[in-house]
């Protein structure tokens, strides 16, 4: 006597599925610039909430930073923004000296500005390789990277490395430039603006890249400013705010450049932003080569700089061999430098708004350094930028917005 | 400066210190009304404080009474006008109006104190650790905090991992153990004390 | 990495493609910071990996945790993986993670009775 089986399937039609399917953007992915894990929850292939998680590169800056002094601490902020350091260099170098009162020479400032534009234009060209990979355009990737490594050259005959330079320092730069580099620097201000028409003959009429960016990740100029995005993601906009005009450092209030400003808000008008900052910073290198043959022979750091007071003394000896695991014991001699007080200073890094709190208590080591990364305000504008979107968006969006997992963990 | 002035005038008794440092104006004020005071500047007519720059906290561990400082930096796109304010979060009962209401980007910033600190938001609508594991215990960014762990008070998921990979080494095809080293890798007889370090391992 | 697999220093002509899957991989390198949140999915991503298998550890942060000795950083990939080769340096050169593959390479030739001449 068996009895009729009844079966009843959960889900009868698939137009009728009620179950959200999550999909887990895990931190080991090739699209996510870095170990960025972001937790989609789907209906079909629409995009209803979208959970960013960070946290894989958190190594704890801000902390060490507080055991280091001031002209230690300076290293670690190159590995921040690891891929146009330079500005993290200055951005913190300008904070301490505006909590000093110190007072950088005109031709130590020139130089940082040429180095800080010199930063922008490699990490644009990266962000442009990274982010036309992302959507399938593998050739920008080589081209682009023809350019970087020109300016990575250019990098390491300056100060030594290319990529973490530490090259600015409190009250300074490091060493002054000499003739070949500014001819080498010449040299590629001339050549630069012919490359820029040949990415952009790559890419910016072809239709797959225009379906693609175009009317993708829309925001309005007063949600942004909400959300808190800076720099080329805010300009694409439609708000004109760059810190190089509104809060003028180094020389940028003598120099002769446009803000990019576009009015979409979409990822191509942030495209559109960021290749005209290219050009833009090519036009401020030149005027600053310019600046720099006026001030020949000048300093380039000022005279109480505290690299420089450092007592310089002989080494014990016989030298402690270093630890296993642990590394050289030695501490380097603490210099109060810096007097009491706090201070927010800004700049205009090639991701947005670069700010570093610094407060100080005194003492030779700083009581609390806090980095304001762009890329974590931008990581977490995310969700707004992509709900409703399709998950082939979210790629594109992550692309645009211009991320960088180092500075957003610390 | 203009927004101070407003300030004092509206909220006189929350106010309890102004100052400035390196050129920039701050107010250090009682945290009870700290939304009110922030929407006030938020949406008062000639002060439009629409950029939170940052919000983050600063311990000050036995160097002052009350423990904590949450600290807002506010500037004004169209006013051009900068100004940081201060409030007091004493140690017992870390508690603090969360302002996401007026600006989303604060969100993730007290997302991060909370997770460096321990200051709980009060009204935050997702308030869980962002940066450390999940379940990580201790905030870091105190001062009592040491900077690097000892192996007892080691994070439960690298014992585990470790754990794991020990019990997997048989399985690998070389049957190394990571975190052990062989004898006849580490014959390098011209530096002494190199020592029985971990993973001095040799590249052919 | 990324320069190194670029055009100026072409890593495509050793026969080093990148992929984007464990599962059809033959080397790891793993490149910058392990941190303690992030241990657990590199060593199941090696655990992904089918043999043979090697592990390029590339970096100082990922020889031995480099300058970040803090309490979220592993101080070296090598106390959770077998490691293979180690590429010192912050950042390596793109020239230096080239001699790195290459070392690997002649290890390989030269295991014996595995993956060797002697196939």
């Amino acid at each position: 006597m068996a009895q009729a089986l009844e079966i009843v399937p959960k889900q009868i039609d698939s137009d009728q599925w009620d179950e959200p399917y999550y999909v887990n953007m895990g931190p080991q992915h090739p699209a996510t610039h870095g170990v960025l894990r972001i937790f989609l929850e789907l209906d079909g292939e629409t995009i209803v909430r979208c959970d960013p998680r960070i946290g894989y590169l958190h190594r704890g800056v801000e902390k060490l930073s507080e055991n280091l002094t001031y002209s230690q601490a300076m290293v670690l902020t190159d590995r921040l923004d690891y891929i146009a350091s330079a500005a993290n260099n200055v951005g913190y170098c300008l904070a301490v000296e505006e909590l000093m009162g110190l007072e950088v020479p005109r031709r130590a400032q020139i130089i940082r500005v040429i180095v800080c534009e010199m930063a922008r234009i490699a990490s644009h060209l990266l962000w442009l390789a990274t982010h036309a990979l992302d959507i399938g355009a593998m050739t920008v990737f080589l081209y682009c990277f023809r350019d970087r490594e020109w300016l990575l050259d250019i990098f390491e005959e300056i100060c030594g490395a290319r990529l973490t330079v530490s090259y600015p320092r409190i009250g300074g730069v490091r060493l002054d430039f000499n003739q070949h580099i500014i001819d080498e620097l010449y040299r590629f201000t001339e050549e630069f603006p012919r490359r820029i028409p040949e990415y952009e003959t790559l890419i910016d009429v072809n239709r797959i890249w225009l379906k693609r960016t175009k009317g993708v990740g829309v925001i309005s100029g007063e949600e942004a400013v909400n959300l808190g995005l800076t720099g080329p993601s805010l300009r694409g906009s439609g708000v004109r705010y760059d810190l190089r005009r509104s809060r003028p450092y180094l020389i940028y209030d003598e120099l002769d450049f446009e803000v990019a400003v576009e009015y979409e808000g979409d990822v191509y008008s942030r495209y559109r932003v960021r290749m005209k900052e290219m050009r833009e910073a090519n036009k401020i290198i030149r005027q600053c080569l310019d600046k720099l043959a006026e001030c020949e022979g000048e300093p380039t750091v000022a005279e109480n700089a505290p690299d420089l007071l450092i007592p310089f003394g002989k080494p014990k000896r016989p030298q402690p061999a270093p630890h296993p695991k642990k590394g050289f014991l030695v501490k380097s001699v603490e210099v109060p430098i810096v007097p009491e007080g706090e201070v927010y200073f800004a700049i205009e890094a090639p991701k947005g708004e670069l700010g570093y709190y610094i407060v100080s208590d005194g003492s030779g080591h700083p009581w609390r350094v806090r980095i304001r990364a762009p890329s974590f305000v931008h990581i977490s504008a995310l969700p707004a930028l992509s709900e409703g979107q399709m998950v082939a968006d979210i790629i594109a969006v992550i692309g645009s917005v211009d991320i960088v997992l180092g500075e957003c963990d610390r | 400066m203009l927004a101070l002035e407003k300030l004092q005038e509206k909220f006189p008794e929350e106010i309890i210190e102004t100052g400035e440092s390196a050129g920039q104006t701050y107010v250090v004020v009682k945290r009870e009304k700290i939304f009110d005071i922030l929407k006030f500047l938020h949406e008062s007519g000639e002060l439009l404080f629409d950029h939170l720059a940052d919000l983050t906290a600063v311990d000050w561990h036995k160097k002052k009474t009350p423990r904590f400082e949450v600290v807002y930096n506010l500037y004004s796109i169209r006013y051009k006008q900068f100004l940081r304010i201060k409030a007091q979060v004493p140690e017992e009962d870390p508690i603090i109006t969360s302002v996401t209401p007026i600006w989303k980007v604060a969100n993730w910033f007290e997302r991060e104190v909370y997770d460096m600190f321990g200051i709980v938001f009060d009204g935050h609508p997702d308030l869980r650790r962002l940066l450390m594991p999940e379940d990580w215990e201790g905030f870091p960014l105190r001062k009592d905090y040491p900077l690097f762990l000892s192996p007892e008070k080691e994070w439960q998921g690298l014992v585990e991992l470790k754990e794991k990979a020990r019990r997997l080494a048989p399985f690998d095809w070389y049957q190394r153990v990571p975190g052990e080293v062989k004898e006849e890798e580490m014959k390098e007889p011209e530096e002494e004390k190199v020592a029985e370090g971990e993973g001095h391992g040799a590249s052919a | 990495m990324m320069a190194a697999g670029a055009s100026h220093n072409d890593l495509d002509r050793f026969g080093i493609i990148f992929r984007a899957s464990p599962r059809q991989s033959d080397v790891l390198v793993v490149a910058g910071t392990v941190t303690k949140k992030m241990a657990p999915v590199v060593r199941r991503v090696y655990d992904q990996m089918p043999e043979p298998r090697y592990v390029i550890a590339m970096g100082s942060c990922a020889c031995s945790g480099g300058i970040f000795r803090t309490y979220s950083t592993v101080q070296g990939c090598d106390e959770f993986l077998p490691v293979d080769v180690y590429v010192p340096g912050c950042p390596p050169r793109p020239e230096a993670l080239m001699e790195g593959l290459i070392k690997l390479q002649q290890k390989i030739r030269s295991e014996h009775a595995r993956w060797g001449s002697f196939r």
